[in-house]
């Protein structure tokens, strides 16, 4: 698919385009919920100007898209005179389970944008590899070479992540 | 801010590293696994649903960006480069094929596939991949026809890749590939090309003549009667090889085949 768009051909760009996209705001929203269309839609800019050029199988396509947006949203915050490492912004009380609301996190029925919402409440680390990991499809290595640690680190941000997301879980009383 | 990192780990006893390593890899926890564990995994397979419409917002700017500076392609098939082996064809289509129905099969289209209510060669699909009834064995295509249709065009419209959908130059290499898989491929195979065609030529009866009228890029010959011609490049220029979207690059997991059902 990646190398038929490549070569031109609208439809395999098209779900190239749409499986890359819905990634990425997923994993925009919770990095940078403020700007996560924008970013997006420069990261496109960006890859599609590169996609002939382009030389990787579909692994290092991810990689490039994922690092391509993280770029784009560094860059961003920097011109905004915001540190890069600022914690992310909240998302909005609307968006979040709050403890008791079992109801809005009923599992079977779980929607994506509840999962967003509950891996923003995480620290912003540990929910970018998270994200990294699971929406992105990286492995470790790469999640590693994208966010400029070192492979331990990254699963250890990832398994702390995953335990808080379970007791958040826990907390929030949902049963099954 | 109290650190929690502790504290969670006492209080979710059950979760192992190993385990959250196999949740980060794809792996689908057994179901006597932790509760915990259980609600990590649904929260993770919630983030690899397939694509919304919501997500889709912006497809037309990066289609004109695209034809800007990619182009479209005047030969669909491009022979040294992409023609794929057998083998390799075989394993991508059903494995593709299995993502795609277990990404789909949750709803709607797995109740049409168990109903014995999809159209035939989408239900030949669903027989191999999740054990749906085959074809054969359901006489009430029409009555649920109206059901079918609906779930299959909302299993579109989630955006599932399951191959390059027809239309413009890419509809002859799609006649093509339909004809070879029919004559040398998987049921697998065989389906998915039909199903992007039957979608292009508007149903399933519509696709012999929507075959037979796609004009042969830079030729006369009819397409689907270029299968007896045996295109020695019959692969379809974008072959089908697309996961559902958050794909692993690690080892194959069992996640296809076990996901549980999510919106």
């Amino acid at each position: 698919m990646l190398a038929a768009a490549q070569d031109g051909d609208e439809e395999a760009f098209t779900q190239l385009w749409l499986d890359g996209n819905a990634a990425l705001l997923r994993y925009l929203r919770v990095i940078a919920p403020e700007a996560a269309e924008d970013i997006a839609a420069d990261t496109w800019v960006q890859v599609i100007r590169g996609l002939p050029r382009f030389r990787g199988d579909e692994a290092a396509w991810r990689a490039w898209l994922f690092t391509t947006a993280r770029r784009r949203t560094i860059d961003k915050a920097r011109r905004r005179s915001r540190r890069p490492e600022q914690p992310i912004q909240d998302v909005p009380a609307s968006e979040l389970p709050a403890a008791g609301d079992a109801a809005d996190i009923a599992l079977e029925h779980l929607s994506t944008r509840t999962a967003i919402a509950l891996l923003a409440d995480l620290p912003p680390q540990q929910a970018e590899v998270i994200l990294l990991r699971v929406v992105a499809g990286l492995d470790t290595e790469a999640v590693a070479k994208l966010v400029g640690r070192s492979p331990g680190a990254v699963r250890v941000a990832a398994h702390r992540g995953l335990r808080r997301l379970a007791q958040i879980l826990t907390e929030a009383g949902v049963t099954l | 801010m109290l650190n929690f990192s502790r504290r969670a780990r006492r209080d979710a006893p059950g979760i192992q590293d190993a385990s959250l390593a196999a949740l980060l890899a794809g792996a689908v926890p057994p179901p006597d696994a932790p509760a915990p564990l259980q609600h990590v995994a649904d929260v993770l397979a919630a983030l690899q649903a397939a694509p919304s419409g919501d997500e889709a917002a912006g497809k037309g700017a990066a289609l004109a960006q695209f034809r800007q500076r990619v182009g479209v392609s005047s030969q669909p098939i491009r022979s040294r480069r992409r023609r794929p082996t057998l083998l390799s064809s075989l394993l991508s289509a059903k494995a593709a094929a299995a993502a795609a129905v277990a990404v789909l099969g949750l709803g709607g289209v797995a109740t049409a596939a168990f109903a014995g209510a999809l159209p035939s060669a989408a239900q030949r699909l669903a027989h191999d991949t999740i054990g749906a009834p085959s074809p054969h064995a359901t006489s009430s295509a029409h009555p649920g026809r109206a059901d079918a249709s609906h779930a299959g065009a909302q299993a579109r419209h989630s955006g599932s890749p399951v191959g390059p959908s027809a239309s413009g130059a890419a509809a002859f290499g799609l006649c093509t590939a339909y004809a070879h898989a029919s004559r040398h491929g998987s049921a697998a195979q065989k389906a998915v090309a039909f199903r992007n065609l039957e979608k292009a030529a508007g149903g399933a009866a519509n696709v012999a003549s929507f075959c037979a009228s796609v004009p042969h890029p830079g030729a006369s010959t009819k397409p689907h009667e270029g299968g007896r011609a045996s295109h020695p490049t019959a692969a379809p220029a974008p072959h089908p090889t697309g996961r559902p979207s958050p794909h692993r690059s690690g080892p194959p997991s069992p996640h296809p085949t076990g996901a549980p059902s999510h919106g």
